[in-house]
């Protein structure tokens, strides 16, 4: 593969003629953030250029202009990913989509909104809740941008009973690598229409194509809801409850789990103690966070006094009931600051988003804790207990970022091969960007691997697009 | 065995009342309702107090029918009685009716030793009812209350920590004695389920203006009022200041931190 | 009796024998202003013993009368002794109304005072206004979260009570009248009444970072901070302006910050040369706060209040606005 070349002065001008002067930024105007996402661990790479887009035909007439100069290109959203996949690894150009942030409209007769791909998850979020109606995706990353859920493919707290952002996304609009508009997938539920390139696009984090439009689906919003907290001895029972919730045919919307560090952690950070830390002068363990929604007060109860019942067959504490705006407001703020409370405290930390089957979640968290324990790097989870979605993170503040990196090594590549032992998955929704395709790469085998690569040569021989991910290397 | 009262409010979730640009009126309608957040640091206090003295705890509250989800609330966290003061006559009542008719209907309930308030709603922000209902109450007051150290049923007395500008006091006032309880040392707690769900079965006691021995009409609701709201409107807006939009974030900083430093305000 | 046989405005001069709280002289001078239009004589009340030149500081606000009031109960703030005060007081001379610092303590007694008199009371009000035609005081405050403003009156009870929080009123003393009428009053209230005794006080360690009511560059971030984590640029571009942060109710309500840094009508009033708010929205009761020489506002919604509250504003993203700043100051030192 050859290299690429450089933004030059006059191409700087062809770009800048794209956007204009007032949204177009390069050398010293290029602020910080641009050169990492959340995980700053996994390296800072500066663009040559930054293009604040406004439209799709500006998207394509930027990428024609690096197509035609060889010129990598990189969309990016509000950067709050976590495998560094909005990462400009080797320099050239960023088209910034946070412009893009219009609502284009409501088709109400079909339950579909049609949106630009910088929309943050929670303006859409709260307008379709305004219209009576919810977009059921919640990842826990509130101000990302619905193309960078698209582009992983987000998953989150609700897809229990909702499923992914995949299963929400019926059309799209994307810049392929060549500059062309094209659009995919129509305003309906079903296809069965010969190979699906709108699936390929969705969580092919911009390696593919650009997406710069979309339309999602949308369902009607549920009437009631209440929250449930099940405090626990250990790990192992509560996770033994997750299934029975499952089989009791309870539906829940989500549930969460978390264990008694990352509780102990989020309490000190917000200065108030939600999750109960012991029941009756026993000390928790770990706890399950479970949500139903309903069309009715009674309906919940039903659900309720159900769940009372595999509360107590698992052993479970208690079963506290959040059910008031106050409560609510308190114990989702104190879930959503988890990953805040762990960054807050912690110097050095790196992190995994395995997927394992459900019934192997506790196996799995006390394997990587004892790893942890054995290299003295302490180890925070909570996750997704519903679907197997664990996210583990690594975290250390007496170590030299060095020697930190060489352990959390050690961690990870046992991890990822008990993963693959477990039948999971590499990543539930945090994606693989360039952090984890090695893992990936294990995960999936040589053969998938290189289909995946041969797959991006079709759709990009020059290797311009978003280079370095998921499944290419970088090329010098 | 203390006997305890807790005086509640629901309240709406201010943050979400509209006022009707047209009419200037408060748009209520469809704006969720909740406890009074400071009431639940009240309650708090007071379960604990019943969990380390024993006794029965009673939870008060005057407001429409639908204020009972607040009394339920409590319930499910420990209150063992509950009662409402409900009825169009107590309408429109400030800190003086709502304090009268508060007492006159508590009095049907015993005699208690403790009464807890919350420091303030959020909607009228007062702050008066504490130590109005104290004087009614006749009972000595401690508002502002940081921590209850010690409470002797036997002795008659109760020794707390009031927050004040600079420190913390600490007081020793006599049964029965009203608090009203700051929120940092009384967290509310999350209703287990069995409270939750025995709480919606509770009886909850009604007063009104036809059951409540000894009251004066003329002394609740409006007309009991020492003070009225004649009018409300809304808030004069001044001209907009100058914004500053140089094209970039970068460049209206420059030219705004330029603008300052030529006036010498940095 | 009729309400208009109640006459003349008392203030309540709060103090520790050596200093008279700041908020009672305020209010002096503020309710000079009011009794010039009503007619009515200011009489300042001090119980106990105060220090003669803090004495002096009141005549210069221009009262009519000062009543001392004397006896056992007073030798420290109690709720009973300190209403029964004024209650006694009220009873034998009739005023109009009575104006109370909203300290902890005025806070604390002032609603008791108010049941004993079978009268009604109003708290922090932002503006006194005289209504001719009724013979009644207007309240005016900020109400349900600063959506509206409020008038409040008493149509029929008297003394009309009020609290006031410190700093809502300018200390601007109009100089001591010739003859000022001295009452003096022994009340005796027996200690052994006192429900509820002072046992001990524990000074909270000063931290002057939550002293804002005199700081000269203030800097408000408001419930636009979506977490925690982004707080310390804020009070970083403070320690660059020589400044301290604020904050908004919300931020407390989270318990982000103490409520000693609550910025507003229900919390700290403030007066600073420079005040730079970050990412609120603008609701009176926060702005009614706020006197500042140059206030600059930065929110993402153009269309946000706080911009008719502003000298300048900038239009976008706090945090970014707020770290371009910093860079701006650092290339400059």
């Amino acid at each position: 593969m050859s290299s690429y070349n450089k933004v030059t002065p006059q191409i700087a001008d062809q770009l800048k003629a794209v956007v204009g002067e007032k949204r177009f930024f390069e050398g010293e105007a290029i602020k910080p953030e641009y050169s990492h996402d959340e995980m700053p661990i996994y390296g800072k790479y500066f663009p040559e250029v930054v293009c604040e887009a406004e439209t799709t035909e500006e998207i394509s007439e930027i990428v024609k202009i690096c197509a035609a100069n060889k010129i990598p290109v990189v969309p990016r959203g509000a950067g709050t990913g976590l495998v560094g996949g909005c990462v400009p690894l080797n320099g050239g150009v960023i088209i910034s989509t946070r412009r893009m942030d219009k609502i284009l409209g409501y088709d109400m007769d079909n339950l579909v909104v049609h949106v630009q791909c910088g929309v943050l998850l929670q303006d859409l979020a709260a307008d379709a809740l305004d219209h009576g109606l919810m977009y059921p995706p919640d990842p826990g990353e509130k101000t990302s941008t619905l193309g960078g859920n698209v582009s992983t493919n987000a998953g989150g707290m609700k897809a229990v009973k909702y499923g992914v952002t995949r299963d929400y996304v019926l059309a799209m609009t994307v810049v392929l690598p060549s500059g062309e508009i094209m659009k995919l997938g129509k305003t309906v539920c079903k296809t069965s229409s010969g190979y699906s390139l709108l699936h390929l696009m969705i969580g092919s984090e911009g390696t593919l194509g650009i997406i710069t439009e979309m339309t999602l689906k949308l369902i009607p919003k549920p009437i009631v809801d209440v929250s449930l907290i099940l405090p626990f001895p250990d790990i192992a029972s509560c996770i033994s409850a997750v299934p029975k919730i499952k089989l009791a045919n309870l539906d829940p919307q989500s549930i969460e789990f978390m264990d008694a560090d990352i509780v102990k952690s989020s309490a000190a950070f917000t200065g108030n103690s939600v999750f109960p830390q012991e029941v009756n002068g026993e000390p928790v363990g770990a706890s399950i966070l479970v949500t139903f929604v309903g069309n009715s007060e009674d309906e919940l109860d039903l659900k309720m006094e159900k769940l009372a019942e595999v509360a107590e067959e698992t052993g479970a504490f208690d079963v506290l009931v959040v059910d008031t705006p106050t409560l609510k407001k308190d114990v989702w703020a104190a879930r959503s600051s988890f990953l805040t409370a762990i960054e807050a405290d912690t110097k050095l930390l790196d992190e995994m988003d395995v997927v394992v089957p459900v019934n192997r979640i506790a196996e799995f968290l006390l394997f990587t804790r004892e790893l942890g324990d054995k290299h003295d790097i302490y180890m925070r989870n909570f996750g997704h207990a519903g679907d197997g979605n664990l996210h583990i993170y690594c975290c250390s503040n007496d170590l030299e970022e060095e020697e930190f990196l060489r352990r959390v090594k050690i961690i990870m590549d046992a991890s990822y091969a008990k993963c693959v032992e477990f039948e999971g998955q590499v990543s539930g929704e945090h994606a693989i960007g360039h952090a984890k395709k090695y893992y990936l790469k294990e995960s999936v085998g040589d053969t998938a691997f290189n289909l995946m690569q041969e797959i991006k040569k079709v759709f990009d021989p020059d290797m311009i697009l978003n280079p370095g991910k998921v499944c290419t290397y970088i090329c010098e | 065995m203390l006997n305890i009262l807790v005086c509640v409010k629901q309240v709406p979730d201010v943050d979400l009342v509209k006022m009707d640009p047209e009419t200037g009126n408060l748009v209520r309608e469809g704006v969720p309702t909740l406890t009074n957040p400071l009431d639940l640091n009240a309650l708090e206090a007071a379960v604990q107090m019943k969990e380390k003295y024993g006794g029965e705890l009673t939870v008060i509250t005057m407001g429409p029918p639908m204020a009972e989800s607040t009394l339920r609330e409590c319930l499910a966290v420990g209150a063992t009685k509950a009662a409402i003061v409900t009825g169009r006559p107590f309408g429109g009542a400030d800190t003086l009716s709502t304090s009268y008719s508060i007492v006159k209907a508590a009095d049907m309930l015993g005699k208690f030793d403790l009464i807890f308030c919350g420091k303030e709603s959020v909607d009228g922000a007062t702050g008066q009812m504490g130590s109005q209902l104290a004087e009614r109450f006749d009972a000595s007051q401690i508002t502002g209350c940081l921590l209850i150290e010690e409470v002797n049923e036997e002795e008659g007395y109760i020794i707390a920590q009031r927050e004040m500008e600079t420190g913390a006091e600490t007081v020793k006032a006599t049964l029965p004695c009203l608090l009203t309880v700051e929120k940092q040392n009384y967290r509310g707690r999350i209703p287990n389920l069995k409270g939750k769900l025995a709480s919606k079965k509770a009886a909850i006691e009604t007063f009104t203006e036809n059951n409540i021995d000894g009251l004066d009409l003329n002394k609740i609701g409006e007309p009991g009022s020492g003070t009225i709201v004649p009018r409300i409107y809304p808030p004069d807006l001044p001209e907009p200041g100058q914004i500053i939009d140089e094209g970039s974030t970068e460049k209206s900083v420059a030219k705004l931190m330029d603008m300052l430093a030529e006036k010498g305000a940095i | 009796m009729e309400k208009r046989d109640y006459k003349n405005m008392w203030v309540y001069i709060e103090h520790d024998g050596k200093k008279a709280e700041p908020v009672g002289l305020e209010l002096c001078c503020e309710i000079r202003k009011v009794c010039d239009i009503t007619g009515d004589k200011l009489y300042a009340v001090i119980i106990g013993d105060l220090a003669e030149s803090e004495q002096t500081l009141v005549k210069n606000c221009g009262v009519d009368g000062i009543i001392y009031v004397s006896g056992t109960g007073y030798e420290y703030y109690n709720t009973d002794a300190y209403s029964n005060a004024f209650t006694v007081l009220s009873k034998k001379y009739n005023p109009s109304a009575i104006f109370v610092g909203a300290t902890v303590n005025g806070r604390d007694f002032a609603p008791r005072t108010a049941v004993q008199l079978d009268t009604g009371c109003t708290s922090d009000a932002m503006q006194i206004e005289y209504d001719p035609k009724t013979g009644d005081l207007e309240f005016i405050e900020p109400a349900v979260g600063g959506k509206i403003m409020a008038v409040i009156t008493f149509p029929k009870l008297r003394p009309q009570i009020g609290t006031h929080r410190p700093g809502t009123f300018k200390y601007a003393p109009v100089g001591a009248k010739e003859n000022i009428e001295i009452i003096k009053e022994q009340i005796d209230f027996p200690v052994e009444n006192i429900r509820c005794r002072h046992l001990s006080f524990a000074e909270y360690e000063f931290d002057p970072e939550l002293e804002i009511a005199d700081c000269d560059v203030i800097i408000g971030v408001g419930n636009g901070l979506s977490d925690e984590e982004q707080l310390p640029r804020y009070r970083e571009l403070a320690k660059l302006l020589g400044g301290k942060i604020g904050c908004t109710r919300p931020l407390f309500d989270r318990d982000i910050l103490p409520y000693k840094l609550q910025i507003g009508q229900s919390g700290v009033i403030i007066k600073p040369k420079l005040y730079i708010s970050f990412g609120i929205s603008g609701a009176v009761n926060h702005v009614a706060g706020i006197t500042a020489d140059t206030f600059i506002a930065v929110n993402n919604d153009p269309e946000a209040q706080i911009f008719n509250y502003c000298d300048y504003g900038i239009v976008g993203d706090m945090d970014e606005v707020c770290d371009r700043m910093i860079a701006e100051i650092k290339a400059k030192q």
